[in-house]
């Protein structure tokens, strides 16, 4: 997303922002000031997305997401990804498992207000459920994939699940926006109307929207008193990823999650304060299609993880700000608590040529031409990325010459975005590169990963899995994962998912993708650091950014 | 009459060949649009919403290519355009509704300027045919239009507003400003229009210069205008009345073809600027799989191209009577 874009401009214009000296006018609201007797500036986000915006603000429509969840709209608990999934009440103030983890019960809260005026209750609640359930088309997370009733009472709203489902906490209790019940039910069809005017629970309203910006006011009846403190908030659309940035470092907007090359002369040079902190999220990793042959040995896929010198990878293809990964699967530092030691052992980022020689040697195939070959199976691939990413392309282009080097031939492809996704969809590749959505504790990645469910046949659409990984050894501890709320016995879990990931190698983490983040503190305190990581701090991270900005504070 | 009738033919065999080729073409691209939308969250968005998208999209499942193609051009006749994926459930006219403004104000007034412009500074260049003008501004303009649009932008935004700091980099007006007409907004928004159009000017205004002049050497040369400087009128006059208009008629053509044009925006240089108009619109259209939207686009910029050409041919019958019989 804040990636890199491929353009006919994008070279001539680094070249530009690197000779910045002095930017353009400091933005001027031709309207704002007047509503708080003190004035303060208002705080301009700079969150490139290619995109004039739509004005409408639906919680429920991928493409108006980014703008309403998390500060017009909230869900019942705040699940934090950078703190393994700590839960944090919301709109409900409590939630318990009961029935064996099949059932989910959350104490509504009370004394919420709708923006409108209008009280909040555990209506609102099951009505949003109940409209998930009715269309389909809004209930992006699948939640009634695994949810079978949901039923409201007093401050109550209880949900039971087909199963023990405790992973699910986070999609049903924090990845669900609620709506007002008293305007939503008056709309004929909820996935085509257009929500122009969206009124929420959450601490800012939305008060004017053109395709070229959205301004939100500060919502004055918030039920939070002492958060959102933040008179004004706007976000301007950018078009290209130079202008966004331009923007940023002049000191324009104080939060940008952008990806600026040489971000040390482009960015932090550019204005006092400026800073910036990129928190791993989850893996970017090569997925080999397992029906392809030589792809189909866990030997040959270890070898390829051991010949591949991430460290090298890293600072060549990111200017070093995505981490190296590990075979684990387990991203660090954010996730350092889940790594097992026993399946970390031995493992390092730098390339260990040496052992994978000996592998494939123990596997019977001997170095013809300089490709390891045996029998008729020849170790030569296709490797293919998204060709909208100019650092994943860099990235690979690394792999690629590292992997032929040591004797597995590669050949890089790096077709247009939408042809790179159908292909990696539908399995019609060799290797690809990629990444998974993640979750807030590891297991969420390692499902999407592993889970032979997510898979689908070659030819048609898989959702997750796309390398066809199916185990059922694996699927079980997938499964039991979700049958427990002890950390002790998760962890366990997770580290018998992590043996299956350095001894089978299903997929071969390379990177690990980060929350894109700048900001500047002199003007305005609180934002999230690794100190005090209460929230993810991208843009694109919903609820996550309407968290943080309730938790902002103006500085004098 | 008969003409009149031909070029009416002419214009809707043309229209429907752009129709169909306008809904084929999309569809042999690979990848659908809701496969982009998730694209677009790189990974953000939890993998099972695809199908969530797909059905609020109404996509997926098979449909009958022909059937969807008589549904289009009932749709296009009816002026049904549906609704925007990319900017789902926003229907398509309201985006480009939204956008238009922009690139008719933008590209219209500079592509007006520089035909005006560039015809009057070729005529007078061949009219002084060796003189000073005629030696300068042919050969650097032959060199400037040779730029591309998008480093001629990149290159003034650098000088004028990062260097000089003259005007801003960015935008149809200050980003965080509510359009209102008011005289401070107005200002505003022709302070960020400057730099994009002075853009456009200069790369395009070099073609009319050069048309022009070639046009005006062979009139001069013309028995009418001898005539002309022999009853001793002023030069002036044999400049505009006599050489000027009839030189003019070749160039209009063109005009009308590039104001059909204007309605495609200047993709380059609203990327570069930021500029929120139709340009950009079609970029992301296309990035997007956005069907609708370009199927709109295109339809519009089609039919205004024709529409311009249509009216220049009339026009020019109207002025010109030898195209009348001519075949």
């Amino acid at each position: 997303m804040k990636k890199f874009k491929v353009g006919l401009a994008t070279s001539a214009m680094v070249l530009v922002a690197s000779t910045i000296t002095v930017v353009g006018p400091a933005a001027v609201d031709l309207t704002a000031a007047s509503a708080s007797p003190v004035a303060q500036a208002p705080l301009n986000l700079a969150n490139e997305q290619g995109t004039l915006w739509s004005c409408s603000f639906n919680p429920f429509i991928p493409s108006s997401l980014p703008y309403s969840f998390g500060l017009t709209y909230e869900s019942l608990d705040f699940v934090n990804a950078l703190q393994s999934g700590k839960v944090t009440p919301w709109l409900a103030s409590a939630y318990a498992w009961s029935n064996a983890n099949k059932t989910l019960t959350f104490t509504i809260r009370s004394g919420v207000k709708w923006s409108d005026g209008v009280p909040f209750s555990a209506a609102d609640v099951l009505y949003t459920f109940n409209l998930l359930k009715k269309y389909p088309a809004l209930d992006l997370n699948s939640v009634w994939s695994v949810l079978s009733n949901v039923s409201a009472s007093g401050n109550k709203v209880t949900m039971n699940f087909k199963s023990a489902a405790v992973p699910y906490l986070y999609y049903v209790g924090g990845q669900v926006p609620i709506v007002p019940q008293h305007l939503w039910s008056k709309i004929a069809n909820p996935v085509t109307a257009t929500i122009s005017n969206p009124v929420g629970t959450g601490g800012y309203v939305m008060s004017k929207c053109s395709g070229q910006n959205i301004k939100w006011t500060a919502n004055p009846h918030y039920w939070q008193k002492g958060k959102a403190q933040i008179k004004t908030v706007n976000m301007p659309a950018f078009l290209s990823n130079n202008t966004c940035n331009e923007y940023l470092a002049s000191g324009q907007s104080a939060w940008g999650s952008q990806f600026i090359p040489n971000i040390q002369s482009a960015y932090v040079a550019k204005k006092a304060g400026n800073s910036y902190w990129f928190p791993p999220v989850a893996n970017v990793s090569l997925f080999p299609n397992l029906t392809v042959p030589g792809l189909n040995d866990a030997k040959v896929r270890l070898a390829i993880s051991y010949a591949i010198n991430r460290s090298l990878v890293s600072k060549i293809g990111e200017y070093g700000y995505e981490p190296p990964a590990s075979q684990t699967g387990i991203v660090s530092p954010t996730f350092k608590a889940w790594v097992s030691p026993a399946a970390a052992a031995g493992l390092s980022t730098t390339a260990n040529t040496a052992k994978a020689a000996a592998i494939l040697k123990a596997d019977g195939y001997k170095l013809v031409n300089g490709v390891y070959t045996k029998g008729s199976t020849k170790l030569a691939f296709t490797l293919t990325t998204n060709g909208g990413y100019s650092d994943w392309i860099a990235s690979m282009q690394v792999v690629s010459q590292q992997l032929t080097k040591f004797g597995i031939k590669i050949t890089l492809q790096t077709p247009a975005q939408a042809t790179f996704y159908s292909n990696l969809f539908a399995g019609k590749y060799q290797l690809a590169y990629n990444t998974e959505a993640g979750g807030p504790t590891p297991f969420y990645e390692l499902r999407q990963m592993l889970f032979s469910k997510n898979s689908a046949p070659i030819g048609t659409a898989a959702s997750s899995n796309w390398e066809r990984y199916s185990n059922a050894a694996t699927d079980a501890l997938l499964n039991q994962y979700g049958t427990t709320t002890n950390l002790a016995t998760q962890k366990a879990i997770v580290a018998k998912l992590e043996k299956v990931m350095v001894s089978q190698a299903p997929v071969i983490p390379v990177l690990e993708e980060v929350d894109w983040f700048q900001f500047n503190p002199t003007h305005i305190g609180n934002f999230p650091s690794a100190a005090n990581p209460y929230a993810q701090p991208g843009l694109y991270n919903q609820p996550d950014w309407g968290y943080v900005l309730d938790n902002l504070v103006p500085k004098a | 009459m008969r003409f009149l009738v031909r070029r009416l033919g002419f214009l809707l065999i043309a229209l429907w060949a752009a129709l169909t080729v306008n809904f084929f073409i999309p569809r042999l691209m690979p990848g659908n649009p809701a496969e982009a939308i998730l694209a677009q969250f790189h990974g953000r968005l939890n993998p099972s919403s695809l199908k969530a998208i797909e059905v609020a999209l109404g996509i997926g499942g098979h449909q009958n290519l022909l059937s969807s193609y008589l549904e289009y051009l009932r749709n296009t006749v009816t002026g049904n355009f549906g609704v925007s994926t990319s900017y789902f459930p926003v229907p398509v006219t309201t985006v480009i509704s939204r956008a238009l403004p922009w690139s008719l104000g933008l590209v219209g007034i500079s592509t007006v300027l520089g035909f005006l412009f560039g015809t009057a500074l070729g005529a007078v260049a061949a009219w002084r045919r060796g003189g000073w003008l005629d030696n300068v501004l042919p050969p650097s303009f032959i060199v400037i239009s040779a730029f591309p649009y998008f480093w001629v932008g990149l290159l003034s935004i650098w000088f004028f507003s990062l260097t000089l700091n003259w005007f801003p980099t960015l935008g149809g007006y200050t980003e965080t400003a509510t359009p209102t007409l008011t005289w401070g907004f107005v200002g505003d928004v022709l302070w960020h229009a400057v730099l994009p159009a002075f853009t456009i000017l200069l790369t395009s205004i070099g073609g009319w210069i050069l048309t022009m002049r070639n046009n005006m050497i062979t009139v001069v040369a013309e028995d009418y205008v001898k005539m002309a400087r022999a009853k001793g009128l002023r030069p002036r006059r044999i400049l505009w009345q006599y050489a000027g208009r009839n030189a003019l008629l070749p160039n209009l053509t063109g005009f009308a073809m590039s104001l059909g044009f204007v309605i495609s925006g200047a993709i380059l240089v609203e990327f570069v600027f930021n500029y929120p108009g139709v340009g950009f619109l079609l970029l992301q259209a296309v990035s997007a799989e956005d069907y609708p939207l370009m199927q709109a686009l295109f339809l519009l910029i089609t039919v205004a191209v024709l529409v311009a050409i249509f009216i220049s041919d009339v026009a020019t019958a109207l002025l010109d009577p030898r195209t009348r019989s001519s075949r």
